[in-house]
């Protein structure tokens, strides 16, 4: 099967009421209201749908960790199916995380920006629109930080820069314990494998959706006190680094 | 066991926790990812989410158990409890209602309030989703997993979904047997 | 104490996994079958050659048999915990999915019923339960075997009995 362009892969379950600021809410409802045999979509009658429910209800709201290791484990044992090999496998998870990524960031800016302006104005939607990293390393920050937080409640480990001159693109976020990894144990045949791939296609959709084309991968970087320590690489493209050297001289944060 | 010593089963079973909408979300790029690979085949998709519900079940039985140490259920209308008030409250934290018995208690309804994996969710306007696609299908298979492990057949299926546009989301439980001990193969 | 050997065997009758860390002393005296429990399995446990296999459906038809009589004197609520022969103690510990967990120990031994219960609750689901690159059952024992599964129930047998 021939892959389709990222953004294209993930419209197929809308999680619509994620888009900050959108406006169909509105079309679609009156749509409906003009004519009942429009196609769109049924509400409740109670209207109970993801339009009429606050987004931050879910904020603070915590669920089993057990039912996510279940989760997810079932999504990794559907991917390796399908898979010819550890990288495929790897592949697979990483295309799970990205529209997820896409979705989460969405969600971070639509959270910073409506508790810096709820104080000020009461329309959170008129507001100036968020801030949307422009320079690699407010980026990073974005994921290290408040993206980390938003996932497993604590900011990653470390954000490093490669020291090699050759790879000035390549730049290394290590979580000591990822969460997901908590109840994986590889056979020995599968030792290489990481199933934080998945985390590490959430990282790639964040950068995407924030226009910094890149690959991110996750390694094991097992150490005597950590023995699941991962390294997530994140390799920006060409594009980026040159546009990188432009806001560089022009002097933008 | 009485209902109330079920309710506070599930009240004071500690449980480790993570960010909802970290599951609310992987759930969804689940039922993305099968919605393409299958093609927007909904019938499809509702029968692998609920094997893929089976196979979580037969995992998450033993989780509960560990957690909650309760023992064998005396009859299907305390498993019925015991999914809602401890099973449901565990690993989701809501409480289904259950009601709707038949006469010889085999049948029962779980109606939720609330649902956590379809946070966020509006099924794709297509014309189709909002009459095909089950989209917790996989609860059906977690129930049919679970019991299956504890010596009970079951058959579960979605009557009623508030994402297809009705008032509430319920699911149908019906008890097909009890399951007898496996025997060891006999040796020669 | 001295643990001599442990089991698991799944609802499906099979043994999953089986550990021996000392050979259990058998009776000496020919080929005596005296220290078998009456009416279980009475087919010579006292014999001194016998690959662990035998073993272990030797084990799972007495702690079988055993359950349901004690079920059908006591009620079906009711369970054995353990017994002893004049050479062993083997201690039972069974889940309400009939997975069912097996010690063998010295005589000297207290009541493993707990620690059965722990590894259950504690390695068992955890590492193996919970691992998505074990499969969901485990025929022939795949998948119970695995690295965090086996080096635990070791420092939990070493250590902590």
């Amino acid at each position: 099967m021939a892959a389709p362009p990222r953004h294209a892969t993930m419209q197929s379950i809308s999680n619509g009421g994620i888009a900050p600021g959108t406006d169909r809410p509105q079309t679609q409802q009156t749509q409906a209201q003009l004519s009942q045999q429009s196609p769109g979509l049924r509400v409740p009658s109670n209207r109970k749908t993801i339009y009429d429910r606050h987004l931050n209800r879910s904020r603070n709201a915590e669920l089993s960790r057990a039912s996510f290791a279940f989760l997810f484990g079932e999504m990794v044992t559907y991917a390796q199916r399908r898979v010819t090999g550890i990288q495929d496998l790897e592949k697979r998870l990483n295309e799970q995380g990205y529209p997820l990524g896409l979705r989460l960031l969405d969600l971070l800016f639509y959270r910073s920006t409506s508790t810096s302006s709820s104080a000020l104005s009461s329309s959170s939607t008129s507001s100036s629109p968020p801030n949307r990293p422009l320079r690699i390393i407010t980026l990073l920050h974005l994921i290290h930080g408040p993206l980390w937080r938003l996932l497993f409640g604590r900011a990653a480990d470390a954000l490093e820069h490669s020291v090699s001159p050759d790879t000035p693109n390549e730049y290394m976020i290590t979580d000591n314990d990822p969460m997901v990894n908590t109840y994986i144990s590889a056979p020995r045949d599968m030792s290489m494998l990481n199933c934080a791939a998945y985390v590490a296609g959430i990282i790639e959709g964040v950068c995407d959706g924030c226009g910094f084309e890149t690959k991110v991968s996750a390694h094991n970087q097992p150490t005597e006190l950590w023995p699941s320590r991962t390294v997530f690489l994140v390799r920006f493209g060409d594009p980026v680094m040159e546009r990188e050297k432009v806001l560089e001289r022009a002097g933008v944060k | 066991m009485s209902s109330t010593k079920t309710s506070r089963i599930g009240e004071e079973t500690r449980v480790d926790k993570v960010n909802a909408e970290l599951v609310t979300l992987t759930y969804g790029t689940i039922v993305a990812q099968l919605c393409q690979d299958y093609d927007s085949n909904y019938q499809d998709v509702n029968k692998q989410l609920d094997k893929m519900g089976y196979n979580i079940g037969m995992r998450l039985i033993e989780d509960f158990l560990a957690k909650s140490g309760v023992g064998r259920c005396a009859n299907f209308r305390e498993t019925a409890d015991m999914i809602a008030k401890v099973g449901f409250k565990i690993f989701l934290n809501v409480t289904p209602t259950v009601t709707n018995w038949t006469s010889d208690n085999t049948q029962f309804s779980l109606i939720f309030e609330d649902n956590p994996l379809a946070d966020f969710v509006e099924l794709p306007d297509d014309g189709r989703a909002q009459d095909e696609l089950w989209f917790s299908n996989i609860l059906c298979g977690v129930l049919r997993g679970s019991l299956e492990m504890v010596q009970m057949q079951i058959e579960a299926h979605f009557v009623s979904d508030v994402l297809r546009g009705d008032d509430t989301t319920e699911m149908r439980v019906s008890l097909v047997r009890y399951i007898e001990d496996e025997m060891p193969p006999e040796e020669e | 104490m001295v643990v001599y050997s442990f089991y698991i065997f799944d609802r499906h009758a099979e043994c999953i996994y089986k550990r021996r860390w000392l050979p259990r002393p058998t009776s000496t005296v020919g080929k005596s079958r005296s220290d078998t429990v009456s009416g279980a399995a009475p087919t010579g446990l006292g014999q001194t050659v016998r690959s662990t296999d035998d073993d272990s459906k030797l084990v799972f038809g007495t702690v079988f048999s055993l359950r349901n009589m004690v079920r059908k004197l006591g009620g079906e609520d009711d369970n054995f915990v353990s017994f002893t022969t004049s050479q062993y103690k083997l201690h039972y510990y069974e889940t309400p999915t009939n997975t069912k967990f097996v010690m063998l120990t010295d005589l000297k031994s207290p009541s493993m019923r707990i620690a059965l219960q722990q590894i259950y609750i504690n390695l068992f689901v955890e590492y193996v339960v919970k691992n998505p690159l074990s499969p969901t059952e485990h025929p022939g024992g795949v998948g119970v075997n695995n690295e965090l599964f086996e080096e635990s129930l070791e420092q939990f047998v070493v250590r902590a009995l």
